[in-house]
């Protein structure tokens, strides 16, 4: 378990974090969005070390996070960086190395991984040889080649195919289900959506949201019911209790605080086909959070 | 420790792997064993070929394989051999300096055939034998008997020479080799310190730094990139002087080397791993400050005119070493790594003076290093536009 307590970062008068706490338990998948300039890269860069907060502190496994369990850590940072005259296999073992692993070892992992993300045939090939998103297979490779035991991930899923996206989705997932904590930044909402359990929103160094993805729709007040009723005359729904506020391939949305009124006025303009809640996407929790 | 080694491997196995090191230390090599061969090739030869025909060739032959060579004929290289070769007739022996078998042709013992004219020390020892045999019959018409004239003639003691200077010779090679030493010196500083800066800028300008610092301390990354560099550059100071040092003993100079120069060559190991230290930590410290490629000809200016201005102070000085600006920038950290190297070629210093400057300068090493630390774990993750020494300094 990965805390993260009360982080407070200024770079001169600008403040980039004002207090910014969440956690990110063992197995959980923390999807952490918020527009460009919010403060995720800072909040992930003070976790890996590599900048000293103003205030507030990481915790890891209750302790104080220290250098020597950051060594035990995967880290992708938002601007990739690897050697560009390295060769691909040489640089993931050198890195596995660097995390503690004996060379032997290192060298086996080095192999399988890029066996895993189809870069053996390009194991001696320097990394400034390879495609983007290819050079960023590698850097996945460099942030989990020694098994971290969490990972933070800066935009993991930029610049990747779909494909690419998929296997990138699957390791995370992968490391997830052995126990691993995984934080990650995204602009990719849907993708954030689909594979997180929880989710953290951050808009101008602030936590404006955090929790699982369930309990941030629940927590929207403005849930909308879906209705399709067949045969029915338009306007059917204006004398209703309610509020239509869209239309979605012809079945209507309405806001109301009576659901049953809204039902049995459908059931009584035609043939009910759909009757339902819309539950908000990320996007729209998104939009309304940093509204 | 573990991982200031991981570095210096990383570095000696990626960077010395590449065709440029490589390469550049071949070249290198061989342009230094070119230069030891090189005052032979333009000393001219020991050996000179001299043909003999006519009247008085047994006397003249018997002159110039007996003559013992002067002072004047060994200059720098030893004693020339001369060997004579007898030709039946004057078209013969005119055909063989045509065709270069021989240098020069003596013909009945007082003409000189030769094509286009001999160069001076051939000339001289011709000269020489001619003026002996010539003197000797001359005594023996004016009546004296062979015998006493043969004495006579082995009585004369060659001309005694005393220098009241410093050898001229000996002078000339001091010089030569202090501005070989001091010019090695810089380029082979040169190349590991800019290697030093260039990795640091890459790994900052690449990111790398940021993965790197999750799992290293600064010291271990700047320390194992200056340590494993450093052996680069010392592999190729040793294949360097290694191929000077075989080449001067092929090519037959290192008996004319001034005494004490192997000695020089060995103590010029040491100043160049403590000159290495100083400019490397700065390199890596003013490296540390960029975070593009581009900016780094103006991090390391300051760096490259203090490696300049010391490399120029003290090939300036070697004509002059006891000077003295010489003496005593020869104390002065960071000068005296090429200026005390300098003025021990020129065989002007005692062994404390070197053994007081060393420890100087291992001192301003030990300040380097801290200085560019602390400066690096400052700026080095700090990206974006250059960051400002002092603001660096002061953190």
């Amino acid at each position: 378990m990965m805390e993260i307590d009360g982080l407070r970062k200024s770079y001169g008068d600008k403040v980039a974090l004002d207090g910014v706490t969440f956690t990110v338990r063992s197995g959980e998948m923390f999807g952490f969005v918020g527009a460009n300039g919010a403060g995720k890269t800072t909040t992930m860069r003070i976790a890996m070390g590599v900048l000293e907060p103003d205030a507030g502190e990481v915790r890891y496994e209750g302790r104080p996070l220290a250098f020597a369990d950051r060594r035990r850590f995967g880290y992708m940072p938002e601007e990739r960086g690897l050697y560009p005259k390295m060769k691909i296999a040489e640089q993931i073992a050198y890195f596995g190395e660097l995390h503690g692993m004996s060379a032997a070892k290192s060298k086996k992992a080095a192999a399988e991984w890029l066996e895993r993300l189809n870069l053996t045939d390009r194991a001696g090939d320097h990394v400034q040889d390879l495609s983007l998103g290819n050079q960023q297979r590698v850097q996945l490779a460099v942030a989990l080649v020694h098994e971290p035991e969490v990972l933070i991930l800066d935009e993991p899923f930029s610049g990747l195919d779909p494909i690419a996206v998929d296997t990138m989705a699957d390791v995370l997932a992968e490391r997830n289900a052995a126990g691993v904590p995984v934080l990650f930044s995204s602009h990719q909402l849907e993708l954030v959506e689909r594979i997180c359990d929880s989710v953290g929103i951050i808009a101008d160094g602030q936590m404006v949201a955090v929790g699982s993805v369930g309990e941030l729709r629940r927590k929207e007040g403005r849930r909308v019911l879906k209705v399709a009723v067949e045969g029915a005359a338009p306007g059917w729904a204006d004398a209703l209790p309610a509020k239509v506020v869209g239309n979605d391939d012809g079945a209507l949305l309405i806001s109301t605080d009576d659901d049953q009124a809204v039902l049995a006025g459908a059931v009584a303009a035609g043939r009910v086909t759909h009757f339902g809640w819309q539950e908000p996407t990320l996007v729209e929790i998104f939009r309304e959070a940093v509204a | 420790m573990n991982g200031l080694f991981l570095v210096a491997r990383r570095e000696v196995l990626v960077r010395g792997r590449t065709k440029g090191y490589l390469v550049s230390m071949i070249i290198s090599a061989a342009v230094v064993a070119v230069l030891a061969f090189l005052p032979k090739l333009l000393g001219g030869p020991d050996e000179y070929n001299v043909g003999v025909v006519g009247a008085e060739s047994a006397v003249i032959s018997e002159a110039l394989t007996t003559l013992q060579p002067t002072q004047e004929t060994t200059g720098d290289e030893g004693p020339a051999t001369v060997t004579v070769t007898e030709f039946p007739d004057e078209a013969a022996a005119r055909a063989a300096v045509e065709d270069g078998d021989v240098d020069a042709v003596i013909l009945n013992g007082d003409t000189l055939l030769t094509d286009g004219g001999v160069n001076s020390e051939l000339s001289l020892i011709v000269d020489t034998a001619y003026k002996q045999v010539a003197s000797a019959q001359a005594l023996e018409s004016a009546g004296l008997p062979p015998d006493q004239v043969a004495q006579a003639m082995a009585s004369v003691p060659e001309m005694k020479q005393q220098s009241i200077g410093e050898d001229a010779d000996e002078a000339g090679a001091r010089l030569a080799i202090a501005s070989i030493v001091v010019i090695f010196l810089f380029f082979m500083l040169m190349y590991p310190v800019m290697f030093v800066a260039m990795g640091v800028i890459e790994e900052k300008s690449s990111r790398i730094v940021e993965i790197l610092l999750s799992t290293l301390r600064p010291w271990q990354l700047l320390g194992g990139k200056i340590i494993g560099l450093g052996i680069l550059g010392l592999i190729n100071v040793l294949v360097i002087t290694a191929a000077g040092l075989i080449a001067a003993s092929a090519s037959g100079i290192m008996p004319d080397l001034p005494p004490g120069t192997i000695s020089t060559l060995f103590a010029t190991l040491g100043w160049w791993g403590l000159g290495y230290a100083f400019f490397a930590a700065l390199a890596g410290a003013l490296g540390s400050l960029v975070s593009r490629q581009e900016d780094a000809n103006a991090t390391i200016t300051p760096l490259t005119m203090l490696m300049v201005a010391s490399y120029l102070v003290a090939l300036l000085t070697a004509s002059n070493p006891k000077s003295s600006l010489a003496v005593v920038l020869s104390y002065v950290p960071p000068f005296s790594a090429m200026m005390m190297p300098m003025r021990s070629a020129s065989g002007s210093v005692e062994w404390w003076e070197q053994v007081l400057s060393a420890v100087l300068l291992a001192a301003a090493v030990v300040g380097a290093l801290a200085l560019g630390a602390r400066i690096y774990r400052r700026a080095v993750w700090r990206m974006g536009s250059r960051v400002k020494l002092m603001e660096a300094l002061r953190g």
